[in-house]
């Protein structure tokens, strides 16, 4: 070959390529235009898939896919977060003081391989999700599992949860066919974590009784579904196949604008900016339900100075908020609580601490801190909504040197400073809480004592007034009151505690023009199955 | 080099010997060393991961999990981090001497099958990649050293300094923005367009596969995927080959044995390709090489631009989770392949080159 091989030959050769992507050029412009007539639906997505096992994922892109695998007892609707309707459960009675829980399932519900749906199965799936030990567990720690008869599952908590309708919305709860995953090695019983072995089954098959069925999974490049004959529910699935593509947020803007019944997940509000206006695309950017949060660890072995309350308020009034705000970019919100402004017990914006930085320079002079200098620490390698931790940071930094704060950045790879987070190290914390299920009760972690509280080195029995109203809250089952008492805890950590809640950033949904039903919901971000086209 | 030998023992082609002993003995000693390397590269890896202040079950487990006890102690027993790290790394050896690589943490699958499924990936990309590189790279590097210090020379030296100047990641996405968005010439991200199914896993080359399959269409769509992201690839190593390539063609050209092939009135083409060529490939032969295992290992960017689900991004999804037994993997295969690469490479020396043989 090399004997053949001259400089003209070489000319030929590239000159051959190039010709060789001009035809392939020409292919693939005609296989592009043919999309929307196979009727399948793409969603863009930046993976952080890890399984298809519904009892296994907890993770966003999990989700997604979990909603339209697996039906579940309760489901929210459109974009609302604050009413479980009935889905496979024609309803729920609480009784025994929101400790019990007895769901009514529907007759007619067939899995996909054509099997009745019974409470055995219910049983069966909620089982193992707790006996798994797995990332959604604790979702039911504390509750036993029964059958009260075929069609009649009764779920008992140890501690009254009125959160429990809510819980059983969640994804990670979806209903698999007992007898299928059975066969197929999966166990409901104690030592699940190590006796189950239906995951490489569930990734690839699915068995549920869900509008879509799982026809191929890889947590790095795609999940395909197509539509479930059998499907007997309210949301029919309206295309034949739909593709979820791992795609980052760059690569997502070029191909909403340019394919059609196609939507794109990831992009921020800055990114999105091109899209305001194209005729070929609708653009969704609403308030997202993650809450990004600062704190000042109130533990004084960390930090003497971040654990002085004086200073923790000189922190709390020199914020600017409005200006946060605006650079987490368009769509964006102000968080005025912990709880995000979907959610039973949000406060309004006007109880939102504002900036006040004559207070907050008497706040410090009166800390009795002199030029104080503190470290702050955020995953430097991390984005949420396409909004990057580093920015956030920057500003926090800026803000708090016009008070004579002096912040040093220490962003860390997240799989490190995630574990000084929770070790409860870090002096000043930037970090977001996405809601594990929407219900007030899932911020209750905030308090002393609790998961994130004991990270900002907030002990149990630093604020006993608190912590009691906390407990009253987490065990309320009307809605109003539950809602007045989650507002009063907000208002009080506002004012006294070592958290500070900014914002709740922009949810940006591009989709082309022709897709109807694409609505952005704060716990399952779309349902694929109510998207349709003209 | 050549000085002090007949021109007829030293003229390429002419010597038609076989392979000696020595060179069986290169053969084992490389087997040995490769054995020897993977091992170390194990330790090394094992080490540095350990040496990360992070754990990988914060990494791996949700804000919930991790503070639950029991799904803590479950992790840990599973992957067996509640061993002692001589411990751990002793049974990863074990394993690795039966051929397991042990589970990754994020998918909970074998680490091996896991690289079954990413490597051919990327080495459809690299394949291409480098054949592209190499045909185009090599030409321009011949054309440019006779047709030294005229036009074509000065503007193909500008466009290979072009070529390995630019950032990746930047061209990446002007090329999708451009013959995707723009033009709409090439399909954009992924290894398949959305109506495509991937075709039954039998080599991991989605065009072979397709083609062995006799899905006509998956398999065009396929090529037609691979075009970008390896012209992207190429484009580096076509610089880096242009410029390698001229200079070794540059440094044979004066040799005396090429003047007294010419005094014989060889034809100047034949001069060139026979004597010129042969003798510089050996020099452009590693830089082939190593650009191979460059585009093999560190595709990272191309792939998470162009969503192509190779071991790059396998790579970067297992770094920033911590996920030990899929970091070795990865260090493993890093390790194989430029063991591997550098030994081919050692060996075509000899089947171009007699004289490297005969040493």
């Amino acid at each position: 070959m090399l004997s053949r091989f001259t400089p003209r030959r070489a000319l030929l050769v590239a000159a051959a390529l190039v010709a060789a992507i001009a035809v392939a050029a020409a292919a693939a412009n005609s296989t592009s235009s043919e999309q929307a007539a196979t009727g399948t639906l793409v969603i863009d997505k930046s993976f952080d898939l890890k399984t298809a096992d519904p009892q296994r994922q907890f993770e966003v892109t999990g989700g997604i896919v979990a909603h339209v695998l697996y039906d579940t007892l309760l489901e929210f609707r459109g974009s609302d977060v604050t009413t479980p309707r009935p889905s496979l459960a024609t309803g729920y009675r609480a009784s025994n003081g929101a400790k019990t829980y007895t769901f009514t399932l529907r007759r007619n519900v067939r899995f996909s391989d054509g099997a009745p749906l019974r409470s055995s199965d219910v049983v069966f799936s909620f089982r193992r999700l707790i006996n798994l030990k797995g990332n959604p567990s604790f979702l039911l720690a504390g509750v036993t599992v029964s059958a009260g008869g075929p069609y009649t599952v009764i779920l008992r908590s140890r501690t009254p949860n009125p959160a429990l309708p809510a819980i059983v919305a969640n994804g990670s709860l979806g209903i698999v066919n007992s007898r299928l995953v059975r066969a197929n090695g999966g166990t409901d019983a104690v030592g699940a974590d190590k006796t189950d072995k239906a995951e490489s089954f569930l990734n690839r098959t699915s068995a549920g009784s869900g509008p879509y069925l799982l026809r191929s999974f890889n947590t790095t490049s795609r999940v395909e579904l197509t539509a479930n004959p059998r499907y007997t529910g309210r949301r029919k699935a309206k295309f034949a196949t739909v593709v979820i593509r791992n795609v980052l947020a760059p690569a997502q803007l070029l191909s909403v604008q340019r394919g059609t019944n196609e939507i794109s997940l990831d992009l921020s509000p800055d990114q999105a900016r091109p899209l305001f206006g194209n005729r070929n695309v609708n653009v969704q950017a609403i308030s997202g339900p993650n809450i990004w949060f600062l704190f000042a660890n109130s533990n004084s072995k960390i930090s003497s100075i971040t654990s002085n309350k004086r200073f923790q308020n000189a922190i709390r009034y020199q914020l600017d908020y409005a200006g946060l705000v605006r650079l987490a970019g368009r769509g964006s919100g102000r968080a005025a609580g912990v709880v995000p402004s979907q959610f039973l017990g949000a406060l309004a914006d006007a109880a939102a601490i504002k900036q006040n930085t004559t207070r907050a320079k008497a706040e410090l002079a009166a800390s009795g801190l002199t030029n104080p200098e503190i470290e702050l620490e955020f995953p430097s390698d991390f984005t949420s909504s396409g909004l990057s931790f580093g920015v956030i940071a920057q500003k926090i930094q800026a803000d708090l040197a016009k008070i004579g704060i002096k912040v040093n950045l220490a962003g860390k790879p997240i799989a490190t400073s995630l574990a000084n987070y929770r070790a409860g190290t870090e002096q000043l914390g930037l970090w977001l809480w996405g809601p594990d299920y929407p219900d007030p009760n899932d911020y209750l972690v905030f308090l002393p004592g609790q998961l994130v509280g004991l990270r900002a080195g907030w002990a149990a029995g630093s604020d006993r007034r608190l912590e009691a109203l906390g407990r009253r809250a987490g065990s309320t089952s009307n809605p109003r009151v539950r809602g007045q008492l989650f507002q009063q805890i907000q208002v009080q950590l506002n004012q006294r505690g070592p958290f500070f809640p900014l914002f709740q950033p922009g949810q940006v949904v591009a989709a082309s023009k022709n897709l109807t039903g694409v609505v952005y919901n704060a716990t399952f971000q779309i349902d694929l199955a109510t998207i349709g086209s003209r | 080099m050549a000085r002090g030998r007949s021109l007829g023992a030293l003229i390429p082609g002419r010597s038609r010997t076989r392979p000696p002993r020595p060179f069986l003995r290169f053969l084992a000693r490389r087997f040995v060393a490769l054995l020897l390397l993977g091992l170390g590269i194990t330790l090394v890896a094992f080490l540095l991961t350990n040496l990360v202040p992070g754990d990988p079950a914060a990494a791996n487990l949700g804000q919930r999990a991790i503070e639950d006890p029991a799904a803590v102690a479950s992790f840990r027993e599973r992957y067996g981090l509640d061993k002692s790290l001589p411990e751990q790394y002793g049974i990863y050896v074990w394993r690795l001497v039966h051929g397991d690589l042990g589970e990754s943490q994020q998918a909970r699958l074998p680490v091996t099958e896991e690289l079954g499924t990413f490597i051919p990936a990327t080495a459809e990309l690299a394949l291409l990649s480098i054949l592209i590189a190499v045909v185009v790279g090599v030409g321009l590097g011949i054309l440019a050293a006779i047709r030294q210090n005229r036009l074509t020379d000065h503007v193909l030296r500008v466009v290979s300094l072009t070529g390995v100047s630019m950032p990746t990641f930047w061209l990446a996405l002007v090329a999708l923005y451009v013959f995707f968005f723009r033009l709409n010439w090439l399909p954009g991200t992924g290894r398949l367009d959305p109506q495509f199914s991937e075709p039954e896993h039998r080599t991991g080359f989605f065009t072979i596969d397709a083609l062995l399959q006799g899905e006509w269409a998956t398999a065009g769509d396929a090529a037609r995927h691979l075009v970008l992201p390896a012209l992207v690839l190429a484009l580096y190593n076509i610089g880096l080959l242009t410029r390698y390539t001229r200079a070794a063609v540059l440094e044979v050209v004066n040799n005396d044995y090429i003047r007294a092939a010419r005094a014989k009135g060889i034809s100047e083409r034949r001069v060139v390709l026979r004597h010129v060529l042969r003798a510089a490939l050996p020099s452009v032969l590693t830089v082939i090489g190593l650009a191979f295992a460059n585009v093999m290992t560190g595709a990272v960017l191309v792939e998470n631009i162009f969503a192509w689900p190779g071991i790059g991004q396998y790579a970067y999804r297992s770094a920033t989770t911590l996920d030990l037994p899929a970091i070795m993997g990865v260090s493993l295969f890093v390790a194989v392949v430029y063991i591997v690469v550098n030994f081919t490479v050692d060996v075509l020396y000899g089947v171009i080159d007699p004289r490297i043989r005969v040493s």
